[in-house]
């Protein structure tokens, strides 16, 4: 019975929970980084990477470069397309502005 | 002369900038044609197929642009508050947005591709329809509409109160540059300031009213109580009536700007529908990303650098610009002192600083603006409007691009602000128009270039406006007038409902905001975490659990909207001991162990749905067949 799940059920599951893997790893990642290099350290220690503060670029401008490719891995690669069911427009605009 | 306080020197400062002139002007009267011709070409779109998904839904044919730039929370806070808190508090603000970095991912993966498919095979139009067809249950899909309708309205009629005050600040002389959209009837700033000076109150009662700067005030009877405890009573007798006429925030200009705001958004919302609102959106959002790239440049230009800028930056304030909780200009401030005594209501305790961005809100803004984003009324209806899944996954990278673009530039360039001006008392919101003129004086067409920046925040409210319109009305016309009053209605009567419907909400928006209600602000600082603690569990509910039920959705829905609204009440009726953490706003939650109202909203949602789920007897197998199984079987 179960194997008559629609695939978007599935691999929309799938997805789903590899998508919550991704923000759990880039909320620890971002959080415990910034709070080791961040709170509570003396101004003279300062050090800066590119203007950033150390624990900025390690805790968020690099992470969310990170992202981006992660971003771009899984859509292009990893999710699947899938038919939706009907009502889908005959012809698509060019722009995708829809209508 | 004698010794002026510093508020009222960096008034003096802000007299000699270099002036706006008339390039907002421009800018806005550009940024209105637009959209009235957007809403004309979106008006042909929309005939093209039936009615009510053609105006209410765009006929699905969302594509990955329109879907990208304009599903995420983006409105006239993107460039207002947050710049304005970046400003203030420095380099962790980074930190505080930290969960952006997902948000494209999670945004359109989570839900995504499976809520499109539910919305065709619910034939939904709506966020209430989908939840009614997808459990069957009509009640459960009214409740879903009343909670909506309920959350949109407030948003909505305190963002026509934000337009209008847009509209007001850039008519040339007016001498302010930006809004606040906290901004409350009554308020002093550094500008009334030199403007009492030229209606010749004597100078030491303005000095008396320097620690009134940036502060607002609900009632006249609150800003007198005040000045009485700053002037004496000659004083107060002889200069009263210029202050109180000075610091009053809404005035003929202001109706004016409610008037012509008013009508400009609705006449193309009503042109266009949903796909109007899109456009007009994305357009803006565009618009957006090259005005940041430019400043972007320009400031760093202007700083020196962003080493530089984050040296001086620190230089000028202290060592909790640079490190987290954030710093705290009252606590380490050169005027940390001298305002705690007379700075009203928000009562500091010059003992201990504010934290910012304790470890747990850290992590705590890592779900909100995650979470959040899925779980929006818009943001579903975007995605049920996706043309295809090959749509969604082009969006998903799309939107991680310009989210870099926008957010990371965007603390640069207030971090270049932050060296370049050292202070702004009261007027922290104005920063990145400020930076703009700054950056820009010297360039050919600086002033119009200023002027598009400086209209942003009017074209993200108009925008954001545009699209509740859309979700009110087609709420009024869907869920309650066809489903429940006249469900025979031909499509001809819709679209007359539909008009009618957005022009009462339209009216009604306008008269609450003749005179705006005080707390309405408190409202949309709780519905937009509010509405989305509601609807995220139900809606991941319903889209992967077969075994939800109709008594688990209502209970999520309830369950997660009287947490988040009970902490609300706690902390805006100040029933709980001040908490020195987070934003200093005149409204703020009860953060229960320090975590976001929202969490816990999250949490007791996703308990009682489960929970709930599990204690009522199984839904209907063949409705649920429907939902999850291959279509062939049906």
């Amino acid at each position: 019975m179960r194997d008559n799940t629609d695939p978007v059920v599935r691999t929309g599951r799938r997805e789903a929970l590899i998508v919550v893997g991704i923000w759990l790893t880039a909320g620890m990642w971002s959080v415990t980084t910034s709070y080791r290099l961040g709170y509570n350290r003396p101004v003279e220690e300062l050090k800066l990477i590119w203007g950033f503060p150390e624990w900025t670029f390690w805790g968020v401008a690099v992470p969310w470069v990170v992202c981006v490719i992660i971003s771009w891995i899984f859509g292009v690669l990893f999710v699947h397309d899938a038919d939706l069911g009907e009502e889908l427009p005959e012809e698509a605009d060019e722009l995708g502005l829809g209508g | 002369m004698i010794n002026l306080p510093s508020a009222l020197l960096a008034a003096g400062e802000a007299a000699t900038m270099p002036s706006v002139g008339y390039g907002a002007l421009i800018a806005l009267v550009v940024f209105i044609f637009a959209s009235l011709w957007i809403g004309a070409l979106a008006n042909r779109k929309t005939r093209e197929g039936s009615f009510m998904t053609g105006f209410f839904l765009g006929n699905r044919g969302l594509g990955a642009w329109a879907l990208a730039l304009t599903a995420t929370v983006q409105s006239g806070g993107t460039f207002m508050g947050f710049p304005s808190l970046v400003y203030t508090h420095g380099w962790i603000v980074a930190l505080w947005i930290g969960g952006y970095i997902v948000v494209p991912i999670t945004g359109f993966g989570i839900l995504g591709k499976r809520l499109a498919q539910l919305s065709r095979r619910t034939e939904a139009i709506t966020v209430p329809d989908l939840f009614r067809t997808r459990f069957g249950s009509p009640a459960l899909g009214l409740v879903a509409s009343l909670f909506i309708l309920l959350y949109l309205s407030f948003m909505m009629f305190a963002q026509f109160k934000a337009g209008a005050i847009v509209m007001k600040t850039a008519w040339p002389g007016s001498g302010v540059l930006s809004v606040n959209e906290d901004q409350k009837p009554f308020a002093l700033s550094g500008n009334s300031l030199s403007a009492l000076k030229e209606d010749r109150v004597p100078d030491a009662v303005i000095e008396k009213l320097a620690p009134l700067v940036g502060h607002g005030f609900s009632t006249e009877r609150d800003l007198n109580t005040q000045l009485k405890t700053l002037l004496t009573a000659d004083e107060l007798v002889e200069s009263k009536d210029r202050i109180v006429k000075r610091s009053k925030q809404l005035d003929r200009l202001y109706l004016y700007g409610l008037a012509i705001f008013s009508l400009t958004v609705v006449a193309y919302t009503l042109m266009g529908g949903f796909l109007a609102a899109v456009w007009t959106d994305m357009f803006q959002s565009v618009l957006m990303f090259f005005g940041v790239m430019v400043l972007l440049f320009a400031s760093l230009y202007q700083a020196g650098g962003l080493d530089n800028a984050t040296r001086t930056a620190l230089k000028n304030t202290g060592p909790g610009y640079v490190y987290g909780p954030g710093y705290d200009d009252r606590f380490e401030g050169p005027k940390a002192a001298p305002n705690a005594k007379t700075a009203p209501r928000m009562a500091y305790d010059a003992e201990v600083p504010r934290q910012f961005l304790p470890l747990s809100l850290a992590l705590s803004f890592f779900c909100v603006w995650v979470w959040s984003g899925v779980g929006s009324p818009a943001s579903l209806v975007r995605l049920m409007a996706s043309q295809n899944t090959h749509v969604i996954r082009r969006s998903i990278y799309l939107l991680s691009v310009y989210n870099l673009g926008i957010y990371l530039p965007l603390i640069v360039i207030c971090i270049c602000g932050r060296a370049l001006i050292p202070e702004l008392p009261g007027q922290t919101d104005e920063i990145v128009p400020r930076m703009a003129l700054l950056a820009t004086k010297d360039w050919p067409g600086g002033s119009l270039i200023a002027g598009m920046i400086l209209a942003a925040p009017f074209g993200a409210v108009m925008s954001t406006v545009s699209s509740y319109l859309v979700v009110l009305s087609s709420g009024l016309v869907r869920d309650i007038y066809q489903r429940f009053i006249r469900p025979q209605a031909a499509p001809g009567e819709l679209r007359k409902a539909a008009y009618i419907s957005m022009i009462f909400v339209g009216a009604v928006a306008v008269v609450v905001n003749i005179s705006p209600v005080a707390y309405l602000q408190a409202f949309i600082v709780f519905s937009a975490t509010g509405s989305a603690a509601t609807f995220l569990i139900p809606a991941i509910m319903a889209c992967y659990w077969r075994r939800a039920t109709v008594a688990g959705a209502l209970a999520g829905m309830i369950g997660g909207a009287s947490t988040v609204l009970s902490l609300y009440l706690l902390g805006i009726l100040e029933k709980t001991p001040e908490q020195r953490i987070g934003q200093l706003t005149s409204f703020r939650p009860y953060y229960l162990c320090e975590v976001d109202p929202f969490v816990w909203g999250v949490l007791v949602s996703s308990l009682c749905s489960i929970g709930m789920s599990l204690l009522t007897s199984p839904p209907d197998e063949a409705l649920v067949s429907k939902m999850f199984d291959k279509e062939a079987t049906s």
